[in-house]
């Protein structure tokens, strides 16, 4: 698969180079034509500057890529920029400027938006963040799109901008929402517990095949819940890896038969206090 | 014909890995062994007094000698801070009793009086008695500016007995040039002259001193996220990696150094793991102390990754040759960690050969800077991106101790014996 990666870093934008013009040299080269994934790195000082300054020039620039079927914004490290300190902005019309997309990855939530997110052909969405506004979860919610077969949340916590409740999830657990998804991760959490008590007896079982609690505070209370339902238990694979279970709990799953990763076992610090993976 | 091999002094701490891995490539080279002398010695020796020419009978009237790190040594720790305390004449080897209060017990204060201070300048000090008593709390890191003081003292001074009694002496590292070296805000700034390429330095139009006047320069020149470096620390100690979030204000510290505070005093320390501070009031406690002790503070330069880990290059530089290089791995901001940071080959990461020439090339010109010295080892970053750029980030005179790292098959050690044969030490 071909696929090209674009950054800036520091001296770069210090110098005046913009993710724009990376976007427009890009365009104009032969590759353009057949280019399958595209990857938007750090577009210089990231905790300042949003995707607003090259927006308009990829959707502008979207029939130059008519082949492209993976785009991710924001792909960058800590190094660059502190993943909760990303400023994002509204994507939903980037997404709708390629209709040919088919993977979705954002990285970074401050200022995100996805209004409206509709598409016909996108499969899966994934959103790596420290803390998902609910005002995101809501435009999931409330989405269409019919083909997505991949839904992987970082929900992450409040102090990263997680302003959230168990309620703004639920909707998620509903069944046919996305008639066509498989694979659902709500994971990063830190109500993990909540969400795998929710989980446990909802209807969105019936259609999923793998579900992904994976880098959360997922607890013995939430894992109890998972180990009680039958519906669990039919899943094709279930991704607890980092979590705060006892041995013993991880010994119950082990014997369930399941496939069960219950890799990278977290121990609660001095004041009991349990955080999720991605909280910097 | 057998060229003639000058005597090798080796001033240093005779019990460490460093001493103990020169007399071996010595050996291994065919070499007489230097003559050692410890810091511990020489210290003592003057406290007393004496000095240089009473320690070492030499058969050469014109000796090399090779200064070596000062550290992990307790007595040698406390003897500098007793040579850099503010009440210690050094001309005289005397306390100067009467000026400055002496501290019975082991017990800092504040030193107030400092000029050009607005702000209080939290500096920690001890009187020259006390620092002959410090029980070693381990891991603790005293009064680096005093520490600092009393090296660029102990730095003098053998250079200028040395030239004394052997008029001929010649320095495998100028001692001069050893105390630039160490002082990272005077090296910084003699390499940004030299045209090598440093993090660019927090501007800033007067010393920075305290936490406020850090943030009103970040400010100032936008500089957001930073590197606060402890002038004179060796390796990770009193690194801090600082950021603000120029939108929300949120304040991130990451650094290896630990505080307990206890009866309003506060004690910094060593920690073995990334301590990371985002509370305001511990970030200014931290900030404050190592503004007032002294630090570089230069922009955080994104560093070049290898599977999601940073990195960067220590490259041994000897007689103008480029030679080992390792390099060092990190999921945090800080590479030079002692502990728990991965090592490897640059060959074996795969770095490719031009980038891996752009850090030779710039580590020769670094050393170029330093005319009068043999060997250093520079820790050199590239940046992230498609066309990363080489920058400097800290030249170390004794950066040559480097394990399970080979150059035409020759241990670092060995190899400088090697070439000290072949292209002797010409500077004097």
């Amino acid at each position: 698969m071909q696929e090209v990666k674009l950054v800036v870093n520091y001296d770069d934008y210090e110098e005046g180079i913009r993710m724009e013009t990376l976007l427009q040299d890009l365009a104009a080269k032969p590759e353009a034509a057949t280019l399958e994934s595209l990857i938007i790195r750090d577009w210089g000082q990231a905790y300042e500057n949003s995707p607003q300054e090259f927006k308009d020039t990829l959707i502008q620039l979207a029939p130059s890529f008519p082949a492209l079927k993976q785009l991710f914004i924001g792909d960058m490290e800590s190094e660059e920029c502190e993943v909760s300190w990303i400023v994002q902005t509204n994507l939903a019309p980037i997404l709708q400027a390629f209709p040919n997309l088919t993977s979705f990855v954002i990285k970074g939530s401050s200022g995100l938006e996805l209004e409206p997110l509709q598409h016909s052909k996108l499969e899966e969405l994934v959103i790596i963040c420290g803390g998902l506004p609910k005002k995101v979860l809501h435009s999931i919610a409330s989405a269409e799109l019919p083909e997505l077969r991949k839904l992987e949340l970082y929900l992450g916590v409040e102090d990263y901008g997680f302003d959230g409740s168990i309620e703004d999830v639920l909707p998620l657990l509903e069944k046919g929402r996305f008639p066509k998804l498989e694979y659902l991760g709500l994971k990063d959490s830190e109500i993990q517990d909540e969400i795998a008590k929710a989980t446990a007896d909802a209807s969105i079982l019936e259609q999923i095949q793998i579900l992904d609690f994976s880098e959360g505070t997922l607890s013995d209370e939430g894992a109890e819940a998972l180990l009680a339902s039958e519906q669990i238990k039919q899943l094709k694979h279930l991704n607890l890896s980092y979590h705060f279970m006892t041995d013993e709990m991880m010994e119950r799953f082990k014997q369930s038969g399941m496939s069960v990763d219950v890799s990278d076992q977290q121990e609660s610090d001095e004041d009991d206090w349990r955080f999720p993976m991605l909280t910097e | 014909m057998m060229l003639h091999e000058k005597d090798l002094l080796l001033i240093s701490n005779p019990d460490n890995r460093r001493t103990a891995g020169i007399q071996e490539a010595r050996r291994q080279m065919g070499m007489k062994p230097a003559t050692v002398l410890s810091y511990e010695n020489l210290l003592r020796t003057w406290r007393r007094g004496g000095g240089l020419a009473e320690l070492v009978e030499f058969i050469s009237p014109s000796p090399l000698i090779r200064l070596d790190a000062p550290g992990e040594d307790w007595e040698v720790e406390r003897g500098l801070l007793h040579l850099g305390a503010t009440d210690y004449d050094v001309s005289d080897s005397k306390v100067l009793s009467d000026q400055v209060p002496s501290f019975k017990e082991l017990k800092a204060c504040v030193e107030t009086d400092l000029p050009s201070s607005l702000q209080k300048l939290k500096r920690e000090s001890f009187s020259a008695e006390a620092t002959l008593t410090l029980e070693q709390q381990w891991g603790r890191i005293y009064a680096p500016a005093q520490w600092f003081r009393g090296w660029k003292v102990c730095l003098d001074r053998i250079a200028q007995e040395a030239r004394e009694v052997w008029p001929g002496v010649q320095f495998w590292n100028d001692p001069d040039e050893i105390g630039m070296m160490f002082d990272k805000r005077e090296c910084q700034l003699h390499l940004m002259r030299q045209g090598i390429s440093v993090p660019p330095i927090l501007p800033s139009s007067e010393p920075i001193q305290c936490w406020e006047q850090l943030r009103a320069a970040m400010d100032a020149s936008r500089m957001h996220r930073v590197f606060i470096k402890l002038a004179c620390g060796s390796a990770a100690s009193g690194v801090v990696a600082y950021q603000v979030n120029p939108r929300t204000g949120v304040e991130i510290a990451v650094t290896t150094v630990g505080m307990e505070t206890s009866q309003g005093q506060t004690l910094f320390y060593n920690e073995g793991k990334l301590q990371k501070y985002t509370h305001p009031e511990e970030i200014r406690t931290l900030l404050d102390w190592l503004c007032a002790e002294g630090a570089q503070i230069e922009r955080w330069m994104p560093k070049a990754m290898l599977d999601q880990r940073v990195y960067d290059i220590r490259q041994l530089v000897m007689a103008g040759q480029a030679g080992h290089a390792v390099m060092r791995l990190s999921r945090t901001p800080i590479t030079n960690l002692h502990l728990r940071n991965e090592r490897m080959l640059p060959a074996e990461a795969g770095l490719p050969d031009p980038h891996m020439s752009m850090i030779q090339r710039v580590a020769r010109d670094t050393m170029l800077a330093f005319p009068n010295s043999w060997s250093a080892g520079i820790d050199v970053m590239l940046t992230s991106g498609m066309e990363p750029r080489a920058y400097v980030l800290d030249v170390n005179p004794f950066g040559d101790l480097l394990y399970r790292v080979r150059h035409q098959e020759l241990t670092p050690y060995e190899w400088e014996m090697k070439l000290l044969r072949k292209e002797p030490v010409r500077h004097a």
